[in-house]
């Protein structure tokens, strides 16, 4: 009996879990521990990202043929590029996560700015406010497709009765691409509201009490010490949002369902076209990655802007 | 600052603005769930108000038909968001503690970190199509199991990430007495690491299974049919012979109802979840 013996349930006699643990050794069970997430990750993600790299190169349409055709060289890659529609999605989708991510980080910013606080009120305010995000996008959707229908829907009814003929919401194709900046915006504000609110919270009250002191105003405050501290945080929901607006699909199926024509195609939307509705497999997957490559670059550009801004204030 | 006129313009104009806000946020819940009751023949009418001239339940009768599928649809929402809930959290929190304990060469565990944080980051589209292809080959498709296997996939990095994050405050002390005690890491893990973690798994929990209970690409591509989820099924109310408003609007929020309630009562646990991977990353 050694002593002292602080966790009186662990000290039983080892039984088949100890001499597991004695087998394998410390960190052949920690390794251990890894396999599951691995196994999952690596066959269900990694392993379908590399088969679509691999496919991207070949000729396949399920549609046409049930095996994988001819090796095609770069065909894919170059039909993708000089796609109009292709072009058209990329414009569109470029738009939407613009637009979209700078009406949520300061619509984002103006609420989580309103609603810092730990009373009763605020917590209660905070969450009722993030509610949008956390519905399912296909219903956000149906919800918004109804309250923008162009004849009924309660939107255009109530612009009629202050004497104005609301537009055709979802039918007009600028007027679509409005539309659906607008509801991915109201959807994921409430992210960027409570990432900012955390932020915003784990602000020093020193700093922000001595530059009281010393006299700053409001907006000096702000200016120039609430927001270069909140900034690398900013800039990382920057990113977040922006690439996650750039892969918007569930929405565009409920509302405009690309149309009309092909104004409000994603670029995701118009991949699972391709893929999913036409079976055009290996066209599909040459532009999904290029689509990812995409992505990469937004990224790589935000984390280097993350870098330049940290950097900064270091050097400071 | 005084208390002064200022002071009460200032925040009734504050208290204005965060009104404006709620109404913003909420107002589209209100006309879906009044939606959900409008009589059938009121949808199409010019003139009809916010508020339906009769409250009616025939929507809900009729996606609730005993005949129907709504129940399959549910019971298929709820086996999935629960199996892939317990299934990511676990094996999310199994391989983070690895992660944070193991001392591997080459920043191994570095790489095998940011390995799970980019999978958050590609589009879901790239991979989507070849796994169906790959569930195509071992006939899994149209089954709970394969839409459970996409959703750990994608939420197991979102777990590791964040518990990663919790880990690093994760007191060793307790750990090492046990392990002069002779206890190796499985028992560790069960006895000290969970209970101490629970919080954090329960922010990861909720988490997941918003995301799973959501999720529409993935399970659109595997489970067309016998295993469709209610994400899918909504979607299927508009291509059919023009919109079925009222069927829709019942869905709708036979959908968000419950994710509703469950936000606000995990309220806590999400925001934490949805904050520390940006806060502390």
């Amino acid at each position: 009996m050694r002593q002292p013996q602080p966790y009186p349930q662990v000290r039983r006699p080892a039984g088949i879990v100890g001499r597991l643990e004695a087998r394998l050794g410390e960190s052949g069970i920690l390794l251990l521990f890894l396999v599951p997430a691995l196994l999952v990750v690596i066959g269900a993600q990694l392993y379908p990202l590399a088969s679509s790299a691999i496919l991207s190169f070949f000729d396949w349409s399920l549609s046409r043929s049930p095996t994988v055709g001819p090796f095609i060289g770069f065909d894919n890659y170059v039909r993708t590029f000089t796609d109009p529609i292709f072009a058209n999605s990329v414009a569109f989708t470029v738009i939407l996560a613009v637009c979209s991510t700078a009406l949520q980080l300061v619509c984002g910013l103006g609420i989580a700015m309103l609603t810092v606080g730990e009373s009763y009120t605020l917590r209660l305010v905070r969450t009722l406010l993030m509610l949008p995000m956390v519905v399912a996008p296909v219903a956000v959707g149906t919800i918004w497709r109804m309250i923008l229908s162009a004849r009924v829907g309660p939107l255009n009814q109530a612009l009629a009765s202050i004497g104005i003929d609301g537009p055709n919401w979802l039918g007009d194709p600028n007027w679509a691409v409005f539309s659906l900046i607008m509801i991915d915006a109201w959807e994921w504000t409430p992210f960027v509201a409570i990432t900012l609110t955390a932020a915003l919270t784990s602000l020093p009250s020193e700093v922000m009490r001595a530059a009281s002191v010393d006299g700053a105003g409001r907006w000096t405050t702000f200016r120039y010490i609430v927001l270069p501290m909140i900034m690398p945080i900013f800039v990382l929901v920057a990113m977040f949002r922006t690439i996650e607006a750039f892969l918007t699909l569930d929405i565009v199926f409920t509302t405009t369902a690309g149309g009309p024509g092909y104004t409000t195609h994603t670029l995701s939307f118009w991949i699972y076209q391709q893929g999913l509705k036409y079976f055009n497999i290996s066209y599909a997957a040459a532009s999904s990655w290029v689509m990812l490559l995409f992505c990469v670059a937004i990224a790589g550009g935000f984390l280097l802007w993350r870098r330049r801004i940290t950097a900064w204030q270091v050097s400071r | 600052m005084s208390r002064g006129l200022g002071y009460m313009a200032e925040s009734s104009a504050k208290a204005a603005l965060i009104a404006l806000a709620l109404l913003v946020a909420l107002a589209p819940f209100v006309v879906l769930f009044f939606n959900s009751l409008r009589p059938a023949d009121e949808f199409l009418a010019q003139g009809a108000g916010l508020i339906p001239s009769r409250l009616t339940f025939e929507h809900y009768a009729e996606i609730f038909d005993p005949n129907g599928d709504t129940f399959r649809y549910v019971i298929n929402s709820l086996i999935i968001t629960t199996a892939s809930t317990i299934l990511a959290v676990l094996f999310g929190a199994l391989a983070s503690y690895a992660l944070a304990r193991l001392q591997l060469p080459f920043k191994l565990s570095i790489i095998i970190g940011i390995l799970f944080l980019v999978i958050r980051f590609y589009p879901k589209i790239t991979v989507a199509l070849p796994y169906f292809l790959l569930m195509r080959e071992f006939h899994l498709l149209d089954t709970h199991l394969a839409v459970i296997i996409a959703h750990v996939s994608m939420t197991v990095p979102f777990v590791v990430w964040m518990l990663l994050a919790f880990f690093e405050d994760f007191p060793r002390e307790l750990e090492q007495s046990a392990m002069i005690d002779g206890c190796g890491p499985i028992r560790r893990f069960v006895l000290i690491v969970i209970p101490l973690m629970a919080p954090a798994l329960a922010a990861a929990a909720v988490l997941t299974a918003f995301l799973s209970w959501n999720e529409f690409l993935m399970a659109s591509t595997v489970a067309p049919n016998a295993a469709k989820t209610l994400p899918v099924r909504i979607s299927g109310f508009i291509t059919d012979k023009g919109i079925l408003w009222g069927s829709m609007s019942a869905m709708s929020t036979v959908i968000v109802v419950p994710v509703a309630l469950f936000a606000l009562f995990t309220q806590r646990y999400l925001a934490r979840g949805l904050t520390v991977g940006a806060v502390k990353g």
